[in-house]
């Protein structure tokens, strides 16, 4: 941790904590957006929330993924001290680019029926607009809840969907901006029809 | 504080590894995630569990509350508080509302929680599955093809044997229609509680190294047959002699020289505060 210290405000121990309370108000809460650039505004880099996620739940007891982005892979391990891994492999898959999203997901670790806690997560950096709202329901929401997203989103949700996982198998999908909106989808989120 | 030990005890670290999997709880209500209970200043079976999320979840902005069995003042709860604020300073109270997180051994408490609220549960054995086997691999494969006939069976045991459901705590239930879950020691009294609550519910198992959660607005249905309904205690033509109520959960107290029995709640904060409310 070193290098959090030198070189980022971030605290380890007090704004991780904060961190990982918004965190988990977003996954018990899937539709609701959290803000975390308080917190990621204390880290430098191209990509500060990404980095905020990172430092929160990341270390040398899991591995991550990158995709084809190496300068924000090798911030990450510096950080962290998690093990690079391939895509269909990695505990945490980073997507900053929305051209890799498609394979992230589609490699991504689904877990087993009776380990399903071994999948992945698989965090994407999303800044485009809304360009509609999703009806999303399962539990953490009380009856439906009408999100706005973005392109990204949505597509993301449909592949997603597309890979027909059999429950408890699945991904857990986490959505963060440069602004600092957080949004969680866990594997259980569904999107209701129009 | 004790400068001595790093906020809230444990290493950033386990910390870590615990919130990992809190998150995986989330993800997939009613399942159990293992992880690396680690040693605490306590016993295991005292509430580790319930304490390693506690102090994996808590900073300087919550307000604790602790309860054993409903009292803020047994042995079990005020050693927890001093503990959570020997190595934090955070606030504790014994005002449900107040509290942001509520670490709980065998009771939820009676007034309904918040959004805003978690509620830690400390859980001894939290394999439902346990009572018909004993095997863990055996179990986890149970879980996984959804396999519940020997849960079931027991169940339909005790209607023929008994003429009614004789399990008292820890009645089984489902979770989202996919996995049985241990509600913890809570009498059936408080298994409604869990169905399609605002707040969060994180159960931890420090000696099982198990983690599981139901988020808010789960279903969470308590296992019956269609013509044998689930019953939860039923307290009819009793009140709590310190305030009256006749809804709560009520403790037996019995004066073994007069061979009296009086009830009183099982909740002391509930019953301070609608004493507090009469006397106004």
């Amino acid at each position: 941790m070193s290098a959090l210290l030198r070189k980022h405000n971030f605290d380890s121990v007090f704004d991780s904590q904060k961190m990982f309370r918004l965190i988990l108000e977003a996954m018990a809460n899937p539709g609701r957006i959290v803000r975390i650039e308080e917190y990621a505004d204390k880290l430098f880099g191209d990509e500060p929330e990404l980095l905020a996620v990172a430092v929160t739940l990341l270390d040398n007891g899991v591995s991550f993924s990158a995709c084809e982005s190496e300068p924000l892979s090798e911030e990450i391990a510096a950080l962290t001290l998690a093990k690079r891994e391939r895509p269909e492999a990695a505990d945490f898959v980073f997507v900053r680019d929305l051209k890799d999203m498609n394979d992230a997901i589609e490699s991504a670790k689904r877990g087993s029926l009776s380990d399903p806690y071994t999948s992945a997560v698989v965090i994407l950096k999303d800044d485009k607009d809304p360009v509609g709202s999703l009806m999303l329901s399962g539990p953490g929401i009380d009856r439906c809840i009408e999100v706005p997203v973005s392109m990204a989103v949505k597509n993301a949700l449909t592949l997603r969907d597309a890979q027909e996982y059999e429950y408890p198998q699945g991904i857990d999908l986490f959505f963060v901006s440069s602004d600092g909106r957080f949004l969680a989808v866990p594997r259980l989120t569904q999107i209701e029809a129009a | 504080m004790n400068k001595n030990y790093n906020f809230a005890f444990l290493d950033e670290g386990s910390k870590r590894e615990i919130r990992r999997a809190a998150l995986k709880a989330v993800a997939i209500p009613g399942y159990q995630v293992p992880f690396g209970s680690r040693e605490l200043p306590i016993g295991r079976g005292w509430g580790t569990g319930g304490i390693q999320l506690t102090l994996s979840l808590i900073g300087p902005d919550d307000m604790l509350k602790v309860i054993d069995q409903g009292s803020d003042e047994s042995v079990n709860a005020v050693n927890i508080k001093k503990f959570v604020g020997l190595c934090t300073d955070i606030e504790t109270t014994t005002d449900t509302r107040k509290a942001t997180i509520i670490q709980t051994r065998h009771r939820i408490p009676e007034i309904p929680l918040t959004n805003e609220q978690i509620l830690i549960l400390q859980v001894p054995i939290p394999e439902p599955l346990r009572v018909v086997e004993a095997r863990e691999e055996v179990t986890k494969k149970m879980h996984a093809e959804k396999d519940y006939a020997p849960m079931w069976l027991q169940l339909y045991e005790s209607l023929v044997k008994y003429k009614r459901v004789t399990i008292a705590s820890e009645y089984p239930c489902m979770v989202e229609g996919r996995y049985m879950m241990n509600p913890s020691p809570i009498p059936k009294f408080d298994n409604p509680k869990l169905h399609k609550a605002e707040c969060l519910y994180l159960f931890g198992a420090g000696r099982e190294k198990k983690i599981y959660a139901v988020p808010p607005y789960t279903e969470v249905v308590s296992l019956a047959f269609d013509d044998i309904p689930f019953e939860k205690e039923s307290f009819t033509g009793k009140i709590c002699r310190l305030c009256g109520s006749a809804d709560t959960y009520l403790d037996e107290v019995f004066d073994a020289q007069t061979g009296e029995r009086v009830y009183q709640c099982s909740d002391t904060s509930y019953c301070q505060e609608v004493r507090s409310r009469a006397a106004r």
